[in-house]
């Protein structure tokens, strides 16, 4: 389709007149007005002329209408395959649609098959939008004008994807599909939250509530009637049994047993007081008869045994009699063997004195032997002590200090040296007398041989014959000559302690102590031989044994014999002793078996007594015996009545346990019927009160009534699920159909746009997203910047862009559309616009455009067939 | 001659959850009136007794203002006779509902809850079978065969429930012997509990309810007057009106392309009663979406004419062609994805309710498109 001219009367700011644009051509035509001359006027007219029915006043029919009124009319002049023809809509009054073929003035359509066939040139065949491309001021026609500055800021920042994709969207699924999206959405948005849950306040979600809320009354009140119901069936059950228990036949009847019952009891109380008297009676009989029976019996045993007893007395005399002889002949045993102990004693004390005597004289003769050695022992140990005193005495005269002649032979050492060292230190005189002279010369009256030399010690005087006096004075204390003297002097003073006069005196008096000594030790050990014990010991042994000694006499019997002879006198005794114990024994046992002989005769005797006494004298004794035997008759007979009159009691006996467990049974149950009664019509009062309540209440109906209720909002939540369901689906449908037609067209409008987004970026190179075919990078002056944020500039551009190349498929199908910018570049600068219109016009050569602008300057210089409005009324 | 009026199911006090809350009261009330309707034909056939074969009230437990205006309504048609049976709804089991109404029992009312012979007045015996709870699980009418009247009487037997399986309640062991009355020797069998009218044997007759309560039974609510000529005489039964509301269904079998709300609109009743009827449109057949919008339109429009009219379209089939596809849109996403759900609601793999929606949901496009300016 093309269009070739537009024409439009009473439009807006034309009231009572109208306009023409003729010669619309192929390719790029351009409309360029200054603002209010009416530019978008025309658009706006032939949007309307294609979209909006003759029949309608929507806002867009509206809009068209000048302020003062009028029928707005728009006409148009078209070119498709199959010719030419023109469009006229006339809105408000006279409205009407019509097509002309335009070579022949024929009508073709008009009203709604006018409509019909204006649609069918908009929407195009089955392969997608058609008709008209519309792009104004950067938004697509289609889309409502109504979006905020704000909302197209934001969408110029969108990205290249998603501008290309809502363009694509818009195009595919158009205006109708935004719409019934949108009413899907809106009436979905009603019922259920994004998620698909119910809406809190919404419909839906009153709609379950209400459901909820149902189901809890109805539970409710399903309860109370089930209560109500069972109250009822309970106090039915109440009454019937009360009428049951009330009934005065069932009263009577009741009273009736309990008497009756009663009565049986007392009957068989008293009948088991008769038998318990009877079985008492007979028990007396039976203990009377038994009395009897123990008394002839005793009788009859005592007589018995009162014969044995005689028996047995008579074995008990015999017996204790043999006893007594045996006592007695054990008694005389006795006697003799204590003699018989007597006379053995006696001689062991004979022997044993012999013995003794014979023994002391041995031992004083062996003490008379002992004394005399011992007194000559004595006599050289006495003679020895002698000796040994004198040797004493001579040692004690001898006896030097034991360290004494150390101490002089140290003096006399010292006294050696002392003197050598004085004799070393003296002054020597020696004399050689000459020839003839001799003697001449003494030292101290001493003459001087000749050659002899002398140590002078001290002063000396040397008398020279014949000459004088010579004398000599030596210095004193020097020399040794004091040492020397005080050593002597302690030499002397030892010398007269010890009593000697010299070391070889001492040396041998030394000598003849150690001689006495051993004669000392000697003369000691001689004594000590004689006298172990010292003299004194023994002189006292000397009197001992002269004590021992005296009175020996001659012993002339033998020893060994007499101690024979006792041994044998010992044995004696030991045997006769034994002898008489035996006999003791023996009469012990006797004694016994005479005390127990007694004691059993006694007993018997006693028995005998006692029984002689029970059974009286022997005369009466069978009469009594006869008398006992007939009491027992007596007794017996007496017990067999009564034992006969408890048997028919017993036999006749009612049971009393049973009879009173009746009497109390039949009781208890008209007692209990009457606490029953009273239960049961407190009860039934307390339901009476519960089912007037819930009655009045008219519950069951309230019930019934809240069942329908709930299946009627049962029913409407069905539907409001079903309505969710429905919605669900159709926005599903119509996302993926959306989603689909997006996909369908995208790569081919892309492949389209692909060369002329090359034609905008002239100076720059862009690369391409291989599989989104969308320009991702650009580099301009070597720097490379991604495509990723898009200015509005941009924005609008794209969807120009976009439009040419769907039209440029449509234009491949077969179908060229022409494509329709109004404003549509307003951010863009002057020189991208230039560059778009290249692209306009390369797209162009098989294709028409259409732009209105009012930028005159800028599109001043873009060539095309330049459009002009003018003056236009319709025809008649 | 002895004649009275027939009926049964009167269910007093039924409140009709599932209506809408401005007919309820009105329901509720011809519930109640209908007993003066009854009155009126009564005067009107020369009948001196009514007969009420059970389930007068709808509950074991009515309010104690609608028992009491009943027995004020029935105590003012006097001298007029009301014999009341229990049936399965008011059973004898209902004993607080049948001890209220003794307390307050009207002198020319007469209560037959015991099955034994009433004599009503000479030559006339009224033979009961109240039912004594409210599923017997016997032939409660079993008595009447060896019930004694006086000779020359006329045995006219009263009883509620089924004598076929064909219960309002559905059950199935207590059902009376279609031939009680020629077996009980009955002049005339009296029944109640089917809600509609039935003749079972010339001396054996539902009364159906005089009002009806459910779109089940065709025609309005209805009695039965009755006249005896003498014992053994063929009854004359006459069925009268006595309903307010009428309570109707209306079958719309339509064939594709029909015109569905003028066939509607021509078999609808007529404006004046209108007001007193209750309609079930119920929809069956295979329709195409405009038609269908245009019935839901028809019957949107006339509704409010109407005490209540709903339409059941259930069994409606939606049928698409494509020049119904076209009214949403020849091509494009949108046509795509009509063509998705028509494919999918025929598609008989699916389970029911996707077809269902997909079926809705493409009914829903074709509304949406309609609204929208082209």
């Amino acid at each position: 389709m093309k269009l070739t001219a537009l024409r439009l009367h009473n439009v807006r700011r034309f009231a009572g007149r109208g306009i023409a644009v003729e010669g619309i051509g192929d390719g790029v035509n351009v409309l360029c007005a200054v603002n209010e001359f009416g530019k978008s006027t025309c658009f706006d007219a032939l949007h309307a002329l294609f979209f909006q029915p003759h029949t309608g006043t929507p806002g867009a029919v509206q809009g068209l209408r000048p302020y003062s009124g009028g029928n707005p009319l728009v006409e148009a002049d078209i070119r498709t395959g199959e010719g030419a023809f023109r469009l006229t809509k006339q809105y408000y009054g006279g409205r009407r649609a019509t097509v002309r073929e335009l070579a022949t003035g024929r009508l073709v359509a008009q009203a709604d098959e006018a409509e019909r066939f204006i649609a069918g040139l908009v929407q195009g065949g089955t392969s997608g939008p058609a008709g008209l491309l519309w792009v104004r001021q950067g938004i697509t026609g289609i889309d409502r004008r109504a979006k905020s500055d704000e909302e197209g800021e934001k969408r110029a920042r969108e990205t290249v994807l998603t501008s290309v994709q809502g363009e694509v969207e818009s195009l595919t699924g158009g205006r109708r599909m935004a719409q019934a999206v949108a009413a899907c959405e809106e009436e979905l948005s009603r019922l259920v939250t994004a998620t698909g849950r119910p809406k809190a306040g919404g419909p839906y979600a009153q709609a379950i509530e209400e459901r909820d809320r149902l189901l809890e009354a109805e539970r409710k009140l399903a309860g109370e009637v089930r209560e109500l119901r069972e109250a009822l069936d309970r106090r039915r059950a109440l009454r019937v049994r009360l009428a049951e228990l009330e009934s005065p036949e069932q009263q009577a009847t009741r009273q009736r047993e309990v008497a009756q019952a009663e009565a049986a009891f007392a009957a068989a109380k008293a009948h088991g007081e008769a038998l318990r008297t009877a079985e008492v009676e007979a028990a007396l009989a039976r203990n009377g008869r038994d009395a009897a029976a123990q008394a002839l019996d005793g009788q009859r045993r005592n007589a018995a045994r009162f014969a044995v007893l005689r028996e047995l007395e008579a074995e008990g005399r015999r017996k204790r009699d043999e006893a007594l002889e045996r006592q007695r002949a054990a008694g005389e045993a006795g006697q003799a063997a204590a003699l018989a102990v007597d006379a053995a004693e006696a001689a062991e004390r004979e022997a044993r004195d012999l013995l003794t005597r014979l023994e002391r004289a041995l031992r004083a003769r062996d003490a008379a032997e002992a004394l005399a050695v011992t007194r000559q022992a004595y006599a050289k140990a006495e003679a020895g002590r002698a000796e040994v005193e004198t040797i004493q005495a001579e040692l004690k005269a001898l006896a030097l200090p034991a360290a004494a002649v150390k101490q002089l032979e140290a003096v006399e050492t010292e006294l050696v040296g002392l003197r050598a060292v004085v004799a070393a230190h003296a002054p020597l005189l020696r004399i050689d007398y000459r020839e003839g002279v001799s003697a001449a010369i003494a030292l101290d009256g001493v003459a001087l041989a000749d050659g002899e030399e002398r140590a002078l010690t001290r002063n000396a005087v040397l008398e020279i014959e014949g000459v004088g006096r010579l004398g000599l004075t030596l210095p004193q204390g020097a020399d040794g000559q004091d040492d020397l003297g005080r050593a002597e002097a302690r030499r002397l003073t030892l010398l007269e302690g010890l009593g000697v006069s010299g070391l070889a005196e001492a040396r041998a008096r030394e000598s003849a102590i150690r001689d006495l000594s051993g004669r000392l030790e000697l003369a000691k050990q001689r004594l000590g031989l004689l006298a172990p014990d010292g003299l004194p010991a023994l002189q006292e042994k000397i009197a001992r044994l002269e004590a021992q000694s005296a009175g020996a006499a001659e012993a002339s019997e033998d020893p060994e014999a007499m101690r024979g002879a006792l041994v044998a006198a010992e044995a004696r005794v030991t045997a006769s002793r034994m002898e008489q114990r035996g006999a003791q024994a023996a009469r012990d046992q006797a004694s016994a078996t005479v005390v127990e002989a007694e004691r059993a005769l006694a007993s018997v005797a006693s028995e005998l007594t006692g029984l002689a006494a029970m059974l009286g004298a022997e005369e009466g004794r069978a009469a009594r015996e006869a008398e006992l035997a007939s009491a027992l008759a007596d007794a017996e007979r007496i017990w067999a009545a009564a034992q006969a009159q408890v048997e028919s009691l017993r036999a006749g006996a009612a049971d009393v346990a049973g009879a009173e467990a009746k009497y109390r049974r039949m009781r208890s149950v008209a007692d209990g019927a009457t606490a029953e009664i009273g239960k049961l019509r407190e009860e039934a009062a307390e339901l009476n009160g519960r089912i007037r309540g819930q009655a009045d209440a008219a519950v069951a109906e309230a019930w019934q009534e809240a069942r329908d209720k709930l299946a009627t909002a049962g029913a409407r939540l069905a539907t409001l699920e079903r309505e969710v369901a429905l919605l669900t689906r159709l926005r599903g449908a119509l996302d993926t159909a959306r989603t689909e037609a997006r996909e369908h067209y995208f790569a081919p409008v892309m492949r389209e746009l692909r060369p002329l987004l090359g034609l905008l970026f002239e100076d720059a190179t862009v690369t391409f997203d291989e599989e989104t075919l969308l320009p991702r990078t650009v580099s301009r002056n070597g720097l490379e910047e991604p495509v990723g944020v898009l200015s509005g500039g941009m924005r609008e551009q794209l969807a120009v862009l976009t439009r040419l190349a769907f039209a440029r498929l449509l234009a491949k199908d077969g179908q060229p559309a022409p494509v329709i910018l109004d404003d549509a570049l307003v951010y863009s600068d002057d020189d991208r616009i230039e560059r778009m219109f290249d692209a306009l016009h390369r797209q162009a050569s098989n294709q028409q455009i259409i732009v209105f602008s009012c930028r005159q300057r800028a599109f001043a210089e873009l060539g095309g067939n330049s459009l002009q409005m003018v003056p236009w009324s319709p025809e008649g | 001659m002895f004649r009275f009026i027939h009926s049964s199911d009167l269910h007093i006090g039924k409140r009709f959850g599932t209506m809408p809350e401005e007919l309820r009261g009105r329901l509720r009330d011809a519930r109640h009136t209908v007993l003066d309707r009854l009155a009126l034909q009564a005067r009107a056939g020369g009948a001196g007794t009514i007969l009420l074969a059970g389930d007068c009230f709808d509950t074991e437990t009515p309010s104690p203002a609608m028992l009491r205006q009943a027995l004020a309504a029935m105590a003012g048609h006097a001298p007029l006779r009301w014999i009341l049976l229990p049936g399965n709804h008011d059973s004898l089991l209902a004993d607080e509902l049948w001890a209220a109404t003794r307390a307050a029992l009207p002198a020319n009312v007469l209560l037959a809850t015991e099955p034994g012979p009433i004599e009503i007045e000479p030559g006339v015996a009224i033979l009961p079978a109240p039912c004594t709870t409210r599923r017997p699980g016997r032939d409660l009418t079993e008595w009447m065969d060896r019930a004694a009247t006086a000779d020359g009487a006329l045995r006219i037997g009263l009883a509620h429930g089924a004598i076929q399986s064909f219960s309002e309640d559905g059950g199935g062991l207590d059902i009376i012997a279609p031939d009680r009355a020629s077996r009980a020797g009955l002049d005339y069998l009296a029944l109640g509990d089917w809600h509609g009218q039935m003749r079972i044997e010339p001396r054996c007759w539902y009364s159906g309810a005089p009002e009806q309560d459910r779109f089940k039974h065709e025609g309005p609510g209805r009695a039965l007057l009755v006249a005896l000529a003498g014992p053994g005489a063929m009854p004359e039964v006459t069925p009268v009106e006595t309903g307010s509301f009428d309570w109707r269904m209306l079958p719309l079998e339509l064939l594709s392309g029909e015109d569905a709300a003028t066939a509607l609109a021509e078999r609808l009743p007529s404006g004046s009663v209108r007001r007193q009827v209750l309609l079930r449109v119920v929809a069956s057949g295979r329709q195409r979406p405009q038609a269908r919008a245009a019935l839901d339109a028809a019957v949107a429009a006339v509704a409010p004419e109407f005490a209540h009219l709903v339409l059941d379209a259930e069994a409606l089939a939606t049928d698409c062609e494509s020049a119904d596809l076209d009214a949403i849109d020849r091509a494009g996403a949108l046509r795509q994805a009509a063509d998705r759900l028509l494919a999918e609601s025929q598609d008989e793999a699916r389970p029911s309710n996707e077809r269902e929606a997909a079926r809705d949901a493409l009914v829903r496009l074709f509304s949406y498109c309609e609204a929208m300016p082209s």
